[in-house]
């Protein structure tokens, strides 16, 4: 978290009013996004990936949604204290986002390169000519063939994997310096799923561009991210670099993510090991650990108060909220730590 | 497309046969015919007149001379009215329906488009509460009672003046159409706006909605680029039908206004069994509905891009 971070986001709290009570949805994160890096976050559905950025974007139906704590500074800017207009300087132009359904995340009714446009004529004040031919070349830089023909064309004549692609030259357009991507692979194909999580690298190291990738694949993070933010019920519970997540991780939770994953390592016989139990209600989330209930190391004081988060000695910026790291904790062995993940490291 | 829409006309015809059919035999179903009035007081003069109209032959050949002069855009002459043609009828007071019709339509989409919009911006406050209150007031109150209290409301405006501003009945020129196509219009305008209400209120939690968010567009924008034209889909949809109410429904308003349109003789044939009256005026209807319809068709194409190719 140093001064020079593209994204700073601290201490944010998230609540919806519901009928049924107050959603505790984003109970206090930190993280910072460096220019030019991939930051995942994973996590199950419904711990809070996906509030999280879409707070930042200004996306939460206000009401029910309600920041109740927290800032997020982009390039110095607070964005949760910004009125809508001066949040649409930023959205769109700092801040391209790209979302888990291409199918539905592009109007029906207008033509792709219409869509592409619409972002440059409103924050470059381009004539309809000029944002035309550079959709055109943004549509050719994420891959799309034939790519004049294909501005005049509507989503309903693209692929799910080609709708991907022009969401995502949608959200080049203006060039921002950070890129969330909401789950982008989840809807597509194990193929398409390979070929836009590459385009997303290659756009990302030529444009010097951030990107915060959600995702709930593990495997996908290994192949793209640099930082980890593991998250579980509304809080992040362990983050790190990519490879103390993977091969020394600290909280019960990313190992039991780890076990559960699929895997091509040895036995073809061997059954997943899901992570028994499910999330914390977060109407009245637990005043221990969220995971507690669930982990198989959990002590007392894990039911009795939250943790806080314990810096790895060893490696700067791996940290986990858990009270194993904790000094008078009982040493126990080290984590398990299963080797899923090697044959999937390129 | 223009397959589509030759497709679409081939049909349309089919489905006028088929209204004509219906009510021919529907029409020689009801007991009693046109002649037994006041006019054939003896045996022989009901012989005569049956023979002159055709009555006297067996139903079959009726039916087929029927259609073939109806392929031909005859429809023959009036029993009641004396040595009228039904196509005069027609050519005569269906202008003044039409306009009336397409008058009312067009209050209706647009009102209906614009209080629909405005309800699900104001969703929950109080021009939303007070919107939809009069939309229930619309859809339930039948047309006479507005078409009364409207005329109602034009002689107090004009007493209270002193001059006439708006004319309370008759027909002519524009200002004669304003208030009885507006009593014309009410009832679909207020069903069209509850449907633009929900079809808005449907589309601002689509996943587009909130990517046209994230591409940083002011709100109008939005609205107007990408919240609207999606919306009106389901709207257009339904015009074509309620083309239809509009213009069969049309007749109570003349009669209250005392507009010469042509519902007036479409009930009044119906009424004294004129056949060739009733036949005239249904089939003309049935197709100028099933045109319409077919209208509306089209024009969706040309909103909804995804129609256009199939």
């Amino acid at each position: 978290m140093t001064a020079s971070s593209l994204l700073a986001v601290k201490n944010l709290h998230v609540e919806f009013e519901t009928y049924g009570g107050t959603v505790k949805a984003v109970r206090g994160v930190d993280f910072a996004v460096q220019r030019g890096e991939v930051l995942a976050i994973v996590g199950e559905s419904g711990c809070g990936k996906s509030v999280t950025v879409q707070s930042l974007m200004g996306l939460i139906p206000m009401p029910p949604g309600k920041v109740t704590a927290g800032s997020a500074t982009l390039d110095g800017v607070d964005l949760l204290t910004l009125n809508p207009k001066a949040m649409n300087q930023f959205r769109g132009k700092e801040m391209g986002m790209i979302f888990q359904d291409p199918m539905t995340s592009l109007n029906p009714t207008m033509t792709i390169g219409d869509q592409i446009a619409e972002t440059l004529k409103v924050h470059r004040g381009l004539n309809s000519t000029e944002a035309l031919s550079i959709a055109k070349d943004l549509l050719l830089k994420t891959r799309i063939p034939e790519a004049e023909r294909r501005l005049q064309q509507y989503p309903f004549e693209f692929s799910g994997g080609m709708l991907q692609r022009a969401m995502i030259a949608q959200s080049l357009a203006c060039s921002p310096s950070l890129l969330i991507a909401d789950e982008p692979t989840t809807a597509l194909d194990v193929t398409i799923q390979a070929q836009i999580l590459d385009l997303l690298k290659e756009l990302q190291a030529k444009d010097d561009m951030a990107i915060v990738l959600i995702t709930h694949d593990l495997a996908v993070v290994a192949r793209t991210a640099q930082h980890v933010c593991v998250m579980y019920a509304g809080q992040i519970v362990e983050q790190g670099g990519v490879d103390e997540i993977f091969y020394q991780s600290a909280h019960p939770y990313t190992v039991g993510l780890k076990l559960a994953m699929p895997t091509n390592v040895g036995d073809y016989n061997k059954t997943l090991n899901p992570i028994p139990g499910s999330p914390p209600d977060l109407f009245a989330p637990p005043t221990g650990c969220g995971y507690a209930a669930r982990c198989p190391q959990a002590m007392q004081i894990c039911h009795q108060q939250n943790p806080p988060l314990y810096p790895d000695q060893t490696n700067p910026g791996h940290a986990s909220r858990c009270w194993l790291q904790d000094p008078k904790a009982p040493k126990v062995s080290a984590l398990y730590q299963p080797n899923l993940i090697a044959s999937d490291r390129s | 497309m223009l397959r589509y829409t030759l497709g679409r006309l081939l049909s349309g015809v089919i489905t006028v046969w088929f209204i004509a059919t219906a009510t021919f035999l529907a029409m020689h179903a009801v007991p009693g015919d046109p002649l037994m009035n006041e006019k054939a007081t003896t045996p022989e003069i009901r012989q005569n007149l049956a023979k002159k109209y055709g009555l006297d032959r067996p139903l079959p050949e009726q039916y087929v001379i029927f259609l073939s002069n109806m392929a031909q855009g005859d429809f023959g002459l009036s029993f009641t009215q004396q040595n009228r043609r039904v196509n005069d009828i027609i050519r005569d007071h269906f202008p003044v329906s039409a306009a009336l019709g397409v008058l009312a339509i067009a209050f209706a989409a647009a009102g209906g488009i614009l209080w629909g919009a405005l309800t699900a911006l104001y969703r929950n406050r109080l021009p939303d509460v007070i919107i939809m209150f009069l939309v229930i007031l619309g859809i339930s109150v039948p047309s006479f009672v507005f078409a009364a209290l409207g005329q109602l409301a034009l002689v107090n405006l004009n007493q209270w003046s002193g001059t006439s501003i708006l004319p309370v009945a008759g027909w002519g020129t524009l200002s004669h159409m304003l208030v009885p196509s507006l009593v014309l219009g009410l009832g679909t305008m207020a069903l069209l706006t509850r449907l633009m209400r929900s079809s808005m209120l449907e589309v601002v939690n689509e996943d587009y909605i909130k990517t046209a968010k994230a591409k940083g567009l002011s709100a109008p924008r939005i609205f107007f680029k990408h919240q609207l034209r999606n919306a009106i889909l389901p709207v257009i949809t339904v015009l074509g039908p309620q083309i239809a109410a509009i213009t069969t429904g049309g007749f109570v308003v003349e009669l209250v206004f005392a507009i010469p349109g042509l519902g007036r003789y479409f009930v009044q044939a119906v009424q004294q069994l004129d056949y060739t009256v009733i036949m005239g005026t249904t089939v003309f209807y049935g197709a100028f509905l099933v045109l319409m319809v077919i209208i509306v068709d089209i024009i969706y194409g040309f909103i909804d891009p995804r129609v256009r190719l199939k």
